[in-house]
């Protein structure tokens, strides 16, 4: 099977840089597949769970933070301000998280506020949800 | 000549002192290394989005988006320009913070609505004694600069542009060169200018690669901009960081070599100081000596 260049880079580090064969990306309006020789495209990501096959039936499961996937010439670059596997994640943390923007969002704040509550939410939720694993297996 | 137990205090005093710079030293180099370290890591980020951004502007060239709005109609002395200075939570670092100020005031002296958003104590406290705006809802540390606060920091302002309270931002810091040269350094964040994107001029004659953007323009530059923004803030937080430290270093290093110096000069007169006095008290003994010896 063909395979294209995957570059995944958060704002920490860069998170992987090889040869990828499949790559699933949570964009706004729904997931997105990309197989190599893809046209030439830039997409908008979303805070959700990215998920890449670099070897023939091996997935790898990303949390990934927004930003956006640039497709060219074949080589795909990701631009995430965050993007970790399940096994770094650390619960405790992203569990502490939920429940204070949780607590947040009950409270009574400004609309730029409430916007930020929920982007620390969305993150929080996400990363219990790539770190258990839990998935609709259809 | 002064005397010898006033010699004596002033050393000590010095010797406390050099203690305290040589201490200041250690702390900056290790956080120095620290900072350099954060530096290192998020390059690839922060040049890949320059990269991009600019890669997309090229190949699409015809953008309407209200980040790129310059915002022409509005006359220069009625803009309300708003600077993100960044300077260090103490003194104690050289011309590290004295530069910033005096870049700061050049562009104060400018035309416009001048709004500050000061990052670190001590450039608050300056210009809270000068008659400036200063948001006093924005208290940030520059210490140990994070993802979390750059994002805190780019919310605000995109929400004060956006909503036409400010007109041009600007960002006031200081930039690593290298481990002996840093300069303070003024960028313009908002507005995006297109023309700082595209260093490149490419001729009409070349083949352009589409690019579609997906779901829609508006869309991608809405997720995009925003995190270009952050990550710029990011950027010049840790570089403002890593020069901070590295000015308090340097100045610290002067500081305990003149201690040095000032401990060897005053040793010196201290042991004259003293020969001084035993070669007197010799004298006085010979001489009343002298006088026993006539008189018998």
């Amino acid at each position: 099977m063909d395979t294209f260049g995957l570059k995944i880079i958060a704002s920490d580090r860069v998170f992987y840089e090889g040869r990828c064969r499949k790559l699933i990306l949570p964009a706004p309006d729904g997931e997105m597949g990309i197989l190599a020789n893809h046209e030439n495209m830039v997409i908008a990501i979303n805070v959700g769970d990215a998920r890449m096959e670099v070897e023939e039936d091996s997935w790898v499961d990303v949390a990934v933070g927004a930003g956006f996937a640039e497709i060219v010439n074949n080589r795909v670059t990701v631009l995430v301000d965050t993007a970790e596997r399940p096994e770094e994640i650390d619960v405790r943390r992203a569990k502490e998280a939920k429940e204070r923007a949780e607590e947040q969002m009950r409270q009574k704040q400004s609309i730029q506020e409430y916007y930020r509550t929920q982007a620390s939410l969305a993150r929080a939720m996400n990363r219990l949800k790539v770190s258990q694993g839990k998935r609709w297996n259809l | 000549m002064a005397n010898i137990r006033e010699i004596q205090t002033r050393i000590n005093s010095v010797k406390d002192t050099m203690k305290i710079t040589n201490a200041m030293y250690m702390i900056s180099s290790s956080k120095m290394k620290q900072a350099k370290k954060k530096l290192a890591d998020t390059e690839p980020y922060f040049y890949g989005l320059q990269g991009e951004i600019s890669r997309i502007l090229r190949h699409v060239p015809d953008i309407e988006h209200p980040y790129f709005d310059l915002r022409e109609n509005i006359p220069s002395g009625e803009r309300k320009i708003g600077s993100i200075v960044i300077t260090a939570d103490k003194g104690l670092a050289g011309a590290y913070n004295h530069n910033i100020i005096k870049l700061e005031e050049e562009l104060l002296n400018g035309p416009g609505e001048h709004k500050l958003f000061v990052v670190g104590e001590l450039g608050r406290h300056y210009f809270s004694k000068h008659e400036v705006e200063i948001d006093t809802n924005f208290q940030y540390t520059v210490q140990k600069p994070t993802m979390h606060r750059a994002r805190n920091i780019a919310s605000a302002i995109l929400d004060k542009f956006k909503q036409g309270e400010l007109d041009e931002v600007y960002m006031i810091y200081t930039r690593m060169e290298n481990s002996v040269q840093s300069d303070a350094e003024k960028v313009k964040l908002l507005p995006l200018e297109r023309a700082s994107f595209s260093h490149m001029i490419m001729p009409l004659s070349i083949h352009r690669e589409e690019i579609e953007l997906y779901p829609s323009a508006e869309s991608v530059m809405d997720s995009i901009i925003p995190n270009y923004i952050t990550g710029m803030i990011y950027g010049c937080l840790v570089e403002a960081y890593a020069s901070e430290h590295n000015a308090r270093m340097m100045a610290m290093q002067a500081a305990t070599d003149s201690a040095e110096s000032i401990i060897k000069e005053l040793s010196t007169l201290y042991n004259r100081a003293r020969q001084a006095a035993i070669t007197q008290e010799i004298t006085e003994v010979c001489s009343g000596a002298n006088a026993q010896k006539r008189k018998k």
